[in-house]
């Protein structure tokens, strides 16, 4: 379940630039520290509701592996707020007790660093959709004509058409263009970790399953390490490579599961015996959970 | 017998009627209420009118009393002086109160030290405020410029505070991830989002603005609509009340249009061009 405790955390001072973290120091032969590290997390908000408590578990830096990690849980279970601590988000973040540390560090805010795909649409309806994907890197003061350069790039690498989107404006674009250009506006900073809480939860299932291939192959290339928070169980096992079961409130992480990698496409790969097979096998887990813990009570 | 001939479907409950109906049908109010204002003014003698011109004059004589306004009244300076008092004292409220409304909306500490204040210069009646100009500004230009200015400055200020505290948390969420700072989460996120809304709040306490000029003008002026409703009333020419009535309210409407018109253009990304 959670293999917080022993290992001491290794000291590492990194440079200060977000996405710097990853390259190897070859002078001092520290280990790479962990992506993402939670220690004893409990989350009580001002209202006095326990969300999450007790949370701990690592997610190790492993070269050349960047993983997806699929969170699952019931509704209300606190899976947000994992995500949003892990973003240095308010008013989760800070947390009430334990450590949340990200490539070694505490986390202290949110940053770049960490990438944000949300499930509401959160385009910025002024911003065309090439000013929408450029907004972080003009907020890094990147000069025009590079950003703009990039951001036709991100256009198409999402799957949209640089000449008929670039200039649309929000309103104009399907939700699942709108989260299309969610993911490229977060991928275009080469983030180190991205939160993805529920992001297809208001897509068709053909769309869904486009973004779900979409998805893999961009975190592989950016060599990011993905959190997707997903109520499909079926979402869940097709991208994830590690998954994290979730109880129910007060939240906290009962299972972790590996799942076997496959190269084929969604559509193709979720009508295969093997992978109706893990997802029964996940399904079954979470209802013995769900009796264990109600049994608990 | 025939099959009863069926409604047309837009006199339905909550139905919409295609432009050009509903268009036709303003127009046709508006002459329904010119010919009830003609029959009840028909006459050659004040006498033998249903209602005396000297309470409703005719939609005729409102008509040609208008070159009498444009020569010897000055309606165009009228309109000038009072356009001029509107533009001064909106301006300085719009240079004063936006930015402070985009601070108040932008910081929770500013917002709480302003609300007293704020709270309390909304519920002054706006009529009050023209004896305290007038007992501080004297009785010419600036007293009319400062009771527009505290008459709409509060307002203006408390709906720009309002449009930019109203833009949901999850844009600046986004943001920050994105690695924005604070200074960039107001200019691009907060006002950028809130900016329609801004728009909007400056639409409407300009027209504020445009009415409560006459209440100044009654009191004290040399020039100005408001001035010109009231010398007409004290001679006793109704129909030339009227017909400034009429001017005013369409200058409020060409107004509106105006600001209509150019937010289409600041703001091409909203569905409605409103
Ligand atoms: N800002 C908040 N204040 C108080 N309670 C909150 C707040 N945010 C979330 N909660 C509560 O914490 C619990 C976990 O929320 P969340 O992390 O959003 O769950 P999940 O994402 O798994 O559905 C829920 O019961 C929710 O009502
Ligand atoms: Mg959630």
């Amino acid at each position: 379940m959670s293999d917080a405790g022993g290992v001491p955390r290794k000291a590492l001072d990194s440079p200060g630039v977000p996405g710097a973290l990853a390259a190897p120091r070859p002078m001092l032969a520290l280990p790479a520290p962990d992506i993402v590290h939670f220690a004893g997390v409990s989350k009580t908000y001002e209202d006095g509701y326990t969300a999450i408590h007790d949370v701990s578990f690592t997610v190790e830096d492993t070269p050349n592996h960047m993983e997806i990690i699929g969170v699952l849980g019931p509704s209300g279970c606190g899976k947000s707020t994992v995500l949003r601590l892990i973003a240095g988000l308010t008013p989760q973040h800070p947390a009430t007790t334990g450590v949340v540390e990200v490539m070694g560090r505490p986390v202290t805010g949110p940053g770049p660093d960490r990438g944000f795909v949300f499930q509401d649409y959160t385009s910025f309806d002024n911003r065309t959709v090439a000013d929408n994907i450029a907004f972080g890197l003009e907020c890094s003061g990147v000069p025009n004509e590079e950003r703009t350069a990039l951001a036709r790039e991100w256009i198409s690498k999402v799957g949209l058409n640089v000449d008929r989107d670039a200039n649309k404006y929000p309103h104009q674009l399907s939700g699942g263009m709108r989260q299309r250009v969610a993911l490229a506006r977060t991928l275009i900073l080469k983030p180190r970790v991205i939160l993805m809480d529920e992001p297809f939860g208001a897509l068709d299932p053909r769309t869904r399953f486009a973004m779900q291939d979409l998805l893999v192959t961009l975190c592989r290339e950016v060599e990011a390490t993905c959190f997707l928070v997903t109520h499909s169980i079926e979402e869940a096992v097709h991208v994830s490579d590690r998954l994290y079961i979730f109880s129910s409130a007060p939240g906290t992480i009962l299972k972790e599961m590996k799942i076997p990698p496959s190269a084929r496409a969604a559509h193709l790969r979720q009508r295969e015996p093997e992978f109706i097979e893990t997802v029964f096998e996940v399904r079954d887990l979470i209802e013995t959970l769900d009796v264990s813990t109600k049994a608990g009570d | 017998m025939t099959a009863p001939a069926r409604p047309a479907p837009w006199l339905a409950l909550r139905e919409l009627p295609p432009p050009l109906v509903r268009r036709a049908a303003g127009v046709v109010t508006v002459l329904l209420v010119l010919v009830v204002w003609a029959l009840l003014t028909r006459g050659a003698t004040a006498e033998s009118r249903a209602i005396s011109p000297t309470v409703l004059p005719s939609p005729f004589e409102v008509l040609r009393s208008f070159p009498v306004l444009l020569t010897e009244r000055n309606l165009v300076g009228s309109i000038a002086a009072s356009m001029q008092r509107v533009l001064l004292g909106f301006g300085l409220a719009a240079i004063i109160a936006v930015p402070l409304g985009i601070a108040a909306g932008s910081y929770r500490l500013v917002d709480a030290a302003s609300q007293p204040i704020s709270v309390f210069m909304r519920n002054v009646p706006v009529a009050a405020l023209i004896p305290l100009t007038l007992q501080a500004f004297g009785v010419g230009e600036l007293q009319k410029v400062m009771f527009l200015f505290l008459a709409t400055a509060p307002f203006l200020f408390h709906e720009v505070a309002r449009a930019v505290a109203l833009v949901d948390d999850r844009y600046v969420d986004t943001a920050q991830t994105l690695g924005a700072r604070p200074r960039q989460i107001v200019s691009k996120v907060l006002i950028a989002l809130a900016a329609p809304s801004i728009y909007g709040a400056l639409r409407a306490n300009f027209g504020m603005a445009f009415g409560y000029v006459m209440l100044a003008e009654v009191v004290d002026a040399r020039a100005g609509l408001g001035f010109l409703l009231l010398q007409s009333q004290r001679r006793g020419l109704p129909e030339h009340l009227l017909a400034t009535l009429l001017v005013i309210g369409l200058l409020a409407w060409l107004i509106d249009q105006t600001f209509r018109f150019f937010g289409r253009g600041f703001f091409p990304y909203l569905k409605a061009g409103e």
